[in-house]
């Protein structure tokens, strides 16, 4: 059994706090007020903008674990949310409907990663750079600039199974974290993606059909990608092309900072999903401190360096 | 003799592995001094302290009574150590002349020198009778041209030691003929070689001594016209052979594997052969004759352009390792750290698997796959610390045997092993021949590719010899002497090429 130091998990956890207990200090009021950024309704708020990061950083460390990449998702968030805005908004499609499709064309973009990716061997930067610039693109021929406001179409009050509809997105997000972090450590499949991403030729020998766990992989993280669309759109009430843009980036950093390595083989769903958390902290915090607005992009680029140097650091001596 | 080269007390580790144990001898300056050993001997870690990829945990490398401090390759180019590898390093995608100076361009004021460097290569060329041209692009070279561009990029820069790792492996005996003219006149000139190689007729025509290392230590060095092969070869293996016919000839049993005129080209053509159930067959030949890709072709990782593959009578035709594994095939790969082995994964994933990914399971079982594990690990003694560390802790050996033993795990019917005791202890290596023993005896037909030739008498039924991607003849273990097998595998005659 591991000890309990060698969980992974566990240090992201800790960073998590540290960095709630430095701005729930900081941020701290000097009159009798409430606390500006230590309360219930801006956890929330943060679980609920983190959800849109933290549910496509699911299959971004599932990429990353299996030794690939994954450029699209921001793309794919982008797109997934237009067409389902706009089936909901402009064809005025029931909400499940509209979902529906959202989440098959996020499927569909993950697929074609993975056929060229698996069929065309394309290295995965290529490919799914390609992906990236083909589901962008496909977003800005659907809205020719428009945006569609699906916040006046949704009803208020509205509740999925009697949960406040703030609650359904980190509700999601915890609930695909956990379900994935099972099947990345408890079955079959997971321990395969483990082995490719440990060592490609030595899957192939070892009789592991690693064609198709890639395109596995390059499918599940297109269709988390698409719930995240999904997610944002009904977050921000809003569909439109430009959405998400640059998240692929923030999301691998996540899946890094959670213990992923790059160089595939190792890493964590809960640690990807933490590591957005830690980010979603940050930018909610940041401009709350006056003149910090400013410092959020560097601040966030020195978190993920230290953070993967200390984990570096760590590992060395360890063994 | 003075004595140019000299390695002192020099002790090197890997983990667990103790690489170099206080070797110490003397090369003498401008002597053709051969260095042998059996694989894992510890040659090619003194071969790369020497070139400064390798740092020694003790002892000293002197040349001309001075310590050489060879930290990294480039220290070791300037202080006139030139090497050449067995496998040929060279950049494909650059000209005959850009490999030659690459790293050490000619420049004038950060400027190349292309027209310089072209009349130096070509002249170079000119000396050593290679009739190539200077923008020849090396991808376009034969194998033997590309092995001797390294002995001209050595020479290139006045080298004074040349050392050589096994570079005959790929060259045709004509062409070897013509390397050797070249090392003989360079010999003339007062440069030193250091001439590493597993083929003593070569040893005995080059070389003025031999040292002869074993299980990492130092043996003896011996001059060229006091000792006799034999005795060389003993002093390397360190004990009398075992004997011969301690693998009696399998009784005559049903076919497990067929290959007929399987040919991949353009590695192997037309290679037809069995093996019976309980039988171990030998694939003897030398590096590049096919034998590697003839073992991976029939474990489904390439696809035949002709010929069938049949297991128990009945055809298979894998397009994919797993598909070869469910037909009961099995192959140990050569390389067990980069084909066999999950360094991110703990010894238990390791060994189950190919047992666990044939089966089909949805899920992992814990507690099942650690007693099965635990199973695998007391059945073939493999020593570790546990069962949830790494493969990196375990020795070479005790990671040949988790390779082994996770294919075994499948109970494969036809079991194919390339290499199975490279770069292993010798003690490693007996059980390794003993687990392959016990496999035949339980049935399987176990097909066996060694460059080891002792190896391959010792633990074959039956030896085949390739050369050149075709099968060149067979011979029954028990009456076969080294001399009949290696005249299969490196003559030019018979069967023609």
């Amino acid at each position: 059994m591991k000890r309990l130091w060698e969980i992974r998990e566990l240090s992201t956890i800790a960073i998590l706090v540290l960095e709630i207990a430095f701005f729930a200090w900081y941020l701290w009021p000097e009159t009798a007020r409430s606390h500006p950024f230590l309360n219930a309704a801006n956890a929330l708020l943060i679980l609920k903008y983190s959800s849109i990061y933290g549910i496509a950083a699911v299959g971004a460390a599932i990429v990353i674990i299996s030794g690939g990449i994954d450029l699209a998702p921001g793309a794919v968030i982008a797109l997934t949310g237009v067409v389902m805005a706009d089936l909901f908004v402009t064809a005025s499609w029931p909400l499940g409907a509209s979902v529906a499709i959202g989440l098959l064309v996020g499927l569909a973009a993950g697929l074609l990663s993975a056929a060229l990716i698996v069929l065309a061997r394309l290295p995965p930067f290529i490919a799914t750079l390609g992906v990236m610039g083909i589901a962008r693109g496909a977003a800005f021929i659907i809205t020719e600039g428009r945006y569609f406001d699906v916040s006046s179409r949704l009803v208020g009050g509205w509740r999925p199974l009697g949960v406040p509809a703030e609650w359904v997105a980190p509700i999601v997000m915890v609930v695909l974290a956990l379900a994935f972090q099972l099947v990345m450590t408890l079955f079959q499949w997971g321990r395969a993606v483990f082995s490719i991403g440990g060592n490609e030729t030595a899957a192939l020998f070892t009789g592991i059909a690693v064609g198709r766990v890639k395109a596995s992989v390059y499918a599940i993280s297109g269709l988390l990608a698409g719930v995240s669309g999904v997610v944002l759109v009904v977050v921000q009430g809003q569909g439109k092309a430009d959405l998400a843009t640059g998240y692929e980036l923030d999301i691998i950093a996540s899946a890094v900072v959670g213990g992923a390595s790059l160089s595939g083989g190792r890493g964590s769903v809960v640690g990807a999903v933490l590591g957005t958390l830690i980010f979603g902290v940050l930018r909610n915090a940041l401009p709350q401190i006056p003149g910090a607005t400013f410092y959020d992009r560097l601040i966030v680029g020195v978190v993920v360096i230290v953070i993967v140097v200390m984990d570096q650091l760590l590992l060395t001596r360890r063994r | 003799m003075t004595t140019g080269l000299e390695f002192r007390r020099v002790s090197k580790a890997f983990g667990a592995v103790q690489a170099l144990r206080d070797v110490s001898f003397g090369v003498a300056e401008g002597e053709a001094h051969a260095l042998v050993g059996e694989n894992g001997a510890g040659k090619s870690t003194l071969l790369k302290i020497l070139a400064g990829i390798l740092r020694p945990d003790s002892g000293a490398v002197i040349w001309r009574g001075d310590h050489l401090e060879l930290a990294t390759p480039r220290d070791a180019l300037e202080r006139g150590i030139g090497m050449v590898y067995q496998e040929m390093l060279c950049f494909p995608n650059l000209s005959v002349t850009g490999n030659i100076f690459a790293g050490r361009e000619l420049t004038r004021h950060g400027r190349l020198r292309q027209a310089e460097m072209r009349r130096r290569t070509a002249a170079l060329l000119d000396e050593l009778h290679l009739p190539i041209s200077p923008t020849a692009i090396a991808e376009s070279l034969s194998a033997a041209h590309r092995q001797l561009l390294q002995v001209a990029r050595a020479l290139a820069f006045d080298c004074r030691i040349l050392v050589l790792d096994e570079p005959t492996t790929a060259l045709t005996d004509a062409e070897a003929d013509h390397l050797f003219t070249i090392l003989e006149k360079l010999k003339r000139r007062g440069v030193t070689l250091l001439y590493v190689s597993h083929r003593l007729p070569e040893v005995f025509r080059l070389c003025d001594r031999i040292t002869v290392l074993r299980d990492g230590q130092y043996v003896n060095t011996f001059g060229r016209s006091t000792i006799a092969p034999a005795d060389v070869v003993r002093a390397m293996v360190g004990r009398d052979l075992p004997a011969r016919a301690a693998t009696d000839a399998a009784a005559p049993s049903a076919i497990a594997l067929r290959v007929e005129r399987l040919t991949r080209r353009p590695c192997f053509r037309d290679v037809t052969l069995t093996v019976g159930a309980g039988e171990i067959v030998g694939l003897f030949g030398l590096v590049g004759s096919g034998r590697s890709e003839l073992l991976e072709t029939i474990f489904g990782l390439f696809t035949p352009d002709a010929g069938r593959v049949d297991v128990d009578g009945r055809p298979v035709a894998p397009r994919s390792p797993r598909e070869a594994a469910l037909a009961g095939i099995a192959l140990v790969p050569e390389e067990r750290q980069r084909q066999g082995l999950f360094f991110n994964l703990t010894l238990r994933d390791n060994l189950l698997l190919p047992e666990r990914s044939m089966r089909g399971g949805v899920l992992v079982r814990p507690a099942r796959e650690r007693r099965a594990a635990a199973a695998l690990v007391e059945q073939w003694r493999i020593k570790t610390g546990g069962l949830d560390v790494a493969p990196d802790r375990l020795s070479g050996g005790n990671q040949q045997k988790v390779v082994l033993a996770k294919w075994l795990a499948t109970d494969p019917r036809v079991l194919l092993l390339d290499e199975p005791t490279k770069g292993v202890d010798v003690g490693a290596k007996f059980e390794i021949h003993e687990i392959v023993r016990r496999q035949a005896a339980r049935g399987a037909a176990c097909l066996v590719v060694s460059s080891d030739l002792p190896e391959v008498l010792a633990l074959a039924h039956r030896i085949v010899v390739m050369r050149e991607g075709r099968i060149r003849g067979e011979v029954a273990a028990a009456r076969a002497s080294e001399e009949d097998v290696m005249h299969l595998a490196t003559s030019d005659g018979g069967g023609g090429a």
